[in-house]
């Protein structure tokens, strides 16, 4: 059991001069092994909510369940991704890579196991004993990334993870993660400020309105995907060069720039998100 | 190398001024032949009663031991005071209050508690040194990234893992930045302690050399302390870059 559900949260920060009401009445539900985007201008409160989901943030109104249980602080079943990768200086990538591990107390030898399966995974040979700041960022990225997989949590939070790579390496990170999804599925809540990125991986994107943060449509990606079959496209601009892709895209495009009464998608979030 | 030539170039302007040109009066400041012959007396027969090694060794031992007490006790400190906000409420008003005295105005006192030997000494050096291992400490440690205490967080760590995996490491830097500036504190304090009274002692050599109008011989002392100084420095330096591997 590892879904994630908002219910009716609403996030309140105190600013001098006064209350300002961050996000209001966020309602939806990424089901076990389902991958699903946030996007939406910056501002509308998308990373607050997957702080929320990690346990370091609290709404002030309604609750954060996560397996059914409320959040109340960070664990081990939920792993985040972060877009500054935030990975430990001082420890070498191996190191890295096995903090969960050494802090949920695994054997030395299953550790290093698992540490040698992602390093090959992630394709980081011959960088195990590296320190971070000797790699490249998109390597970075992948250490983060399989400091986070390594602890096999059900649910893996990303924000923006590529969103300080450049275009090729975000290009190839995108196809790696689609392969580990298909690999290894897992339910994720995936932050991007890029409409390309959330139709090229997620199985559905809520799309997002600011101040106050608000869900604006959920698109379902999913079923297209399998209809039209993404799957058999090697390469993401291959994907990206179907017209079922470019009209997702489009629609997107148009409910972020408020041009398409977004009653109808609304409406289908009601009975498909909060059961 | 780079740091070589102007080092160079001062020796030259010092070999020029106090000779051919007769710019300064040998009084005033010794030539590189009085200091030399001034540096011949204190390490063959000795000077001050005593040879210029066990000069050395009793500044150099006050400065190790006042050095080690002030980084054994202010790192610790530092760490608490960072880390614990009812430490930090508790002790810091006292910190406040006993910085603004400059550890030279404890000498009376101590030498009133410990009398002239090295106790006076290693504790005012201690004092010296105390306050910027604890300040530096403190800062480091309240200047942790907090994304990285977040991600670390996230990936399960707990107290225990977060103080050893994530804040020592993290602070490690700022606590070395400390020790450098702890250790060019102690010297500057030791000799300044010596002057008032002592046996033995750089300081010392200094104050008997000022009575026998004897420059050559304050110069020779004045340039074992510096040469001292950098020497401690450079192995603190090594001692950094071997316990941070990361930052290289």
């Amino acid at each position: 059991m590892s879904e994630i559900r908002f219910e009716g949260v609403e996030r309140r920060f105190h600013r001098p001069g006064g209350n300002f009401l961050a996000l209001e009445n966020i309602c939806f539900e990424v089901a076990e092994r389902e991958f699903v985007a946030l996007v939406g201008p910056s501002g509308c409160g998308k990373t607050t909510l997957l702080r929320m989901a990690a346990g370091l943030d609290f709404p002030t109104g309604g609750r954060v369940l996560v397996g059914n249980r409320e959040v109340r602080g960070p664990g081990p079943d939920r792993a985040v991704v972060f877009q500054q990768f935030a990975l430990f200086p001082w420890k070498t990538i191996r190191q890295n890579i096995g903090f969960g591990l050494k802090c949920k107390g695994t054997p030395l030898t299953q550790r290093r196991e698992i540490i040698e399966h992602y390093v090959t995974l992630m394709g980081l040979q011959g960088h195990g004993d590296a320190y971070p700041h000797q790699l490249s960022g998109g390597m970075q990225q992948r250490v983060a990334i399989a400091r986070s997989y390594a602890l096999e949590p059900d649910v893996l939070l990303m924000d923006e993870p590529f969103g300080a790579l450049d275009a090729q390496t975000r290009v190839l990170m995108q196809e790696e993660l689609v392969r580990l999804a298909r690999d290894n599925p897992r339910t994720v809540l995936f932050i991007t400020h890029s409409v390309d990125e959330a139709v090229y991986l997620a199985d559905r994107v809520i799309v997002m309105t600011p101040r106050p943060g608000r869900i604006s449509a959920i698109i379902d990606i999913g079923l297209v995907r399998r209809t039209e079959r993404w799957i058999d496209c090697e390469h993401i601009e291959e994907v990206m060069a179907q017209k079922s892709f470019v009209h997702l895209r489009s629609r997107i495009w148009r409910l972020l720039r408020g041009l398409e009464s977004s009653g109808e998608t609304v409406g289908r979030a009601m009975e498909t998100g909060v059961g | 190398m780079i740091g070589a030539a102007p080092i160079l170039l001062l020796i030259i302007a010092w070999f020029a001024a106090t000779g051919p040109l007769g710019l300064i009066a040998p009084l005033k400041f010794p030539s590189p032949a009085i200091a030399l012959a001034s540096l011949e007396t204190i390490a063959g027969p000795g000077y001050a009663s005593a040879p210029l090694a066990e000069h050395i060794e009793t500044s150099l031992s006050l400065v190790l031991a006042g050095f080690a007490a002030a980084t054994l006790t202010g790192i610790p400190l530092g760490l608490l005071l960072g880390t614990s906000r009812y430490a930090n409420a508790c002790i810091n008003p006292i910190f406040q209050l006993l910085r603004p005295i400059a550890p030279i105005a404890w000498i009376p006192l101590t030498i009133l508690w410990f009398g002239l030997g090295g106790g006076a000494k290693i504790f005012v050096v201690w004092l010296a040194a105390f306050a910027p291992a604890v300040i530096n400490t403190q800062t480091a440690v309240r200047g942790v990234n907090r994304t990285v205490i977040e991600a670390a967080k996230v990936h399960g760590a707990r107290r225990v893992n977060l103080f050893f995996d994530v804040t020592i490491p993290a602070a490690l830097p700022g606590i070395f930045t400390g020790m450098r500036l702890s250790l060019q504190a102690c010297w500057m304090v030791l000799v300044a302690a010596e002057l008032v009274g002592a046996y033995t002692g750089l300081g010392h050599v200094m104050i008997i050399a000022t009575e026998d109008l004897d420059s050559g011989m304050i110069f020779v002392a004045m340039l074992c302390v510096a040469m001292l100084g950098v020497a401690m420095s450079l192995l603190l330096a090594r001692l950094e870059a071997w316990v941070l591997p990361w930052r290289r």
